[in-house]
């Protein structure tokens, strides 16, 4: 039995640290939320004050956008775990193409 | 093991929703249609930006568009999404009641951004702003309505996966099914990012 014994304790074991991992990413997923509240408030307050130039308004705001996507694919979607490579390159090719695509739109009618 | 068979705490593997190759595949699937719909809402967004100032016979964006709505839309979406992640944290710990709970918020919270939405446009319509009045509305209505219908399309889904799933507990064949619409459902809220600063915010300064 003592070889029963040693393979339950290191279920016990590895599920405990399954324990703890998820608890740490809960607590990261609490973190991004809060910082992506801040960013929503920021950017509308840089917007609706008069004390900032609108160029830099724009440009602060466009910023903090691309911040918090990049919380929402790192973090709530996971993209930075392993196993996501094929996933980045899928996505990575969707936002360079995007990119063109709305730099030629605007640019042709312009 | 049998893909139907309820998951124990026991048996239960570290990724259920990449347990089996189908899983695997529509993981993989998934992430690509997403790179996908990122550049058809790029045709979208760059439409909008092109044509943002031809106002025509409707009245300009600075008039029309209400700050605190829109801020308590980002909100409302912005907490959905957590609920979601939420439900994708109770997925792997194998809680099913408490996966589903948090799911049921989600729609909850989609339903209410769903409704603001038909309000703000009712609102604008009253004003003039309308999908003919000019190729401001018409970019508008397009860019903004394709997002609200990704989040009614999203609600009907994700009813469709709760009815369905209803006194299931999670099982391999149905663990992709909650992830990937958690995955879809944290795409609409990127897509919004971008709304709210690129339609509202720099409407509003012009």
């Amino acid at each position: 039995m003592a070889g029963n014994e040693h393979t339950n304790s290191v279920h016990r074991h590895s599920s405990l640290q399954k324990k703890i991992k998820l608890k740490q990413e809960r607590r990261q997923h609490n973190v991004s939320f809060v910082m992506m509240i801040l960013l929503t408030i920021l950017s509308f307050a840089s917007i609706m004050s008069d004390a900032i130039s609108d160029t830099v308004a724009i440009l602060f705001i466009i910023v903090l956008a691309c911040v918090q996507v990049f919380f929402q694919l790192y973090i709530w979607m996971h993209l930075g775990h392993k196993g996501h490579e094929f996933p980045m390159w899928g996505i990575a090719s969707g936002l360079f193409i995007a990119a063109l695509t709305v730099g030629t739109l605007i640019g042709l009618i312009w | 093991m049998n893909v139907g068979e309820r998951l124990t705490d026991q048996n239960f593997p570290e990724s259920p929703e990449k347990a089996t190759l189908e899983g695997k595949n529509k993981f993989l699937g998934f992430w690509l249609f997403l790179g996908g719909e990122t550049v058809l809402f790029a045709t979208l967004f760059g439409t909008y930006l092109g044509l943002r100032n031809s106002f025509g016979k409707g009245p300009e964006a600075s008039e029309i568009f209400q700050l605190p709505m829109v801020f308590a839309a980002t909100i409302i979406l912005l907490t959905s999404s957590l609920t979601s992640v939420y439900a994708v944290l109770a997925l792997k710990e194998n809680r099913v009641k408490a996966m589903r709970g948090w799911l049921f918020v989600t729609l909850l919270l989609g339903l209410s951004f769903l409704g603001l939405e038909i309000y703000e446009f009712i609102h604008y319509v009253h004003e003039g702003h309308t999908f003919t009045s000019g190729a401001f509305g018409s970019a508008f209505y397009t860019l903004v309505g394709f997002h609200g219908g990704h989040v009614l399309f999203g609600c009907l889904w994700l009813s469709t996966l709760l009815i369905r799933n209803s006194g299931r507990g999670l099982t391999l064949y149905n663990s992709p099914k909650y992830y990937l619409f958690a995955l879809y459902w944290h795409f609409v809220d990127v897509v919004w990012v971008f709304i709210f600063t690129v339609v509202y915010l720099l409407g509003k300064v012009g």
